[in-house]
């Protein structure tokens, strides 16, 4: 595998803006991948019966629109020096402002911190904005690639 | 899933906990097209086992989803503000999560009433594979 590396140069690169239909049916698929039953996440009467406006997404929907949205993360990644065959999953914070439902979001990540040395990790906030440019929710996502075994 | 109420909890109260089937490899592969998230490491055990791994390995975001149900299970979603976890060892296929949570700390703030609750989810040996809070607005 060829050499790569990231630097603290990333810092502050932003990654390009993207739109995503979030759908019922891709709000039910997901739900029925992670075992959720629940079922205001899959009939719309069951959910304003509990009180919302529609079937919501739950609270790790986003990971969705990151990846289904975006599925040029990994070039994005590549080209920043990351070798994806060897990345982690160190953190991910969700900041929820508003409930995510069904329909048109925009989003745009941007890397706000890289650490190199004995661990390197990279941290990519994005966020997500409904139709109306209302921000929904606030991502953070930190991963660390695994060094090479020696 | 109901309305949590701010005086009803006490710091060290326990969530009701959350029993996960054991992980298996159809529940990754299901994960991965669900979520878009295709990194072979978590489908294509060749793949893991070339690049050091002893075999595939459980998304993150799969663990995290897992605590998430937890937490709905618990609240009602519209009273989630945040919710964040650490990754802290990897799951394998086979291995069986529980989720839980206990509350660790109520402060108000700007007229809002706030419970902290501190989630994790571990294997049978105990092992935390993830661990993180949840903050509800009551």
């Amino acid at each position: 595998m060829a050499e790569k590396g990231i630097s603290k140069d990333l810092i502050g690169t932003k990654l390009d803006r993207y739109e995503f239909d979030v759908e019922r049916g891709k709000i039910k698929e997901f739900c029925q991948a992670i075992g959720e039953t629940n079922p205001i996440y899959f009939d719309v009467e069951a959910a304003k019966k509990a009180g919302f406006e529609d079937i919501p997404a739950p609270p790790t929907f986003p990971t969705v629109i990151q990846f289904w949205g975006y599925p040029k993360i990994w070039k994005d990644m590549e080209n920043m020096g990351v070798d994806t065959s060897r990345i982690l999953h160190l953190k991910e914070k969700y900041n929820y402002v508003k409930t995510l439902y069904p329909g048109r979001v925009s989003s745009q990540g941007e890397c706000v911190n890289v650490t190199v040395g004995k661990m390197d990790t990279m941290t990519f906030k994005t966020t997500i904005k409904d139709a109306k440019g209302d921000t929904v929710i606030e991502a953070e996502m930190s991963i660390f690639i695994r060094k090479p075994e020696q | 899933m109901s309305k949590i109420e701010f005086d009803k909890y006490e710091v060290g109260q326990e969530l009701p906990p959350l029993k996960v089937d054991p992980v298996t490899h159809a529940n990754l592969v299901r994960y991965a097209g669900a979520s878009g998230d295709f990194n072979p490491i978590h489908n294509d055990p060749d793949f893991a086992r070339k690049t050091g791994l002893d075999g595939t390995i459980a998304h993150g975001m799969f663990v995290m989803a897992q605590i998430g149900r937890l937490c709905t299970a618990w609240a009602d979603q519209k009273q989630i503000r945040e919710f964040g976890v650490t990754f802290k060892a990897m799951t394998k296929p086979g291995q069986k999560l529980t989720c839980s949570g206990k509350i660790k700390r109520k402060k108000e703030e700007n007229g809002e009433k706030l419970l902290t609750v501190a989630v994790e989810a571990a294997d049978e040996s105990g092992e935390v594979k993830a661990s993180g809070e949840l903050v509800v607005v009551c």
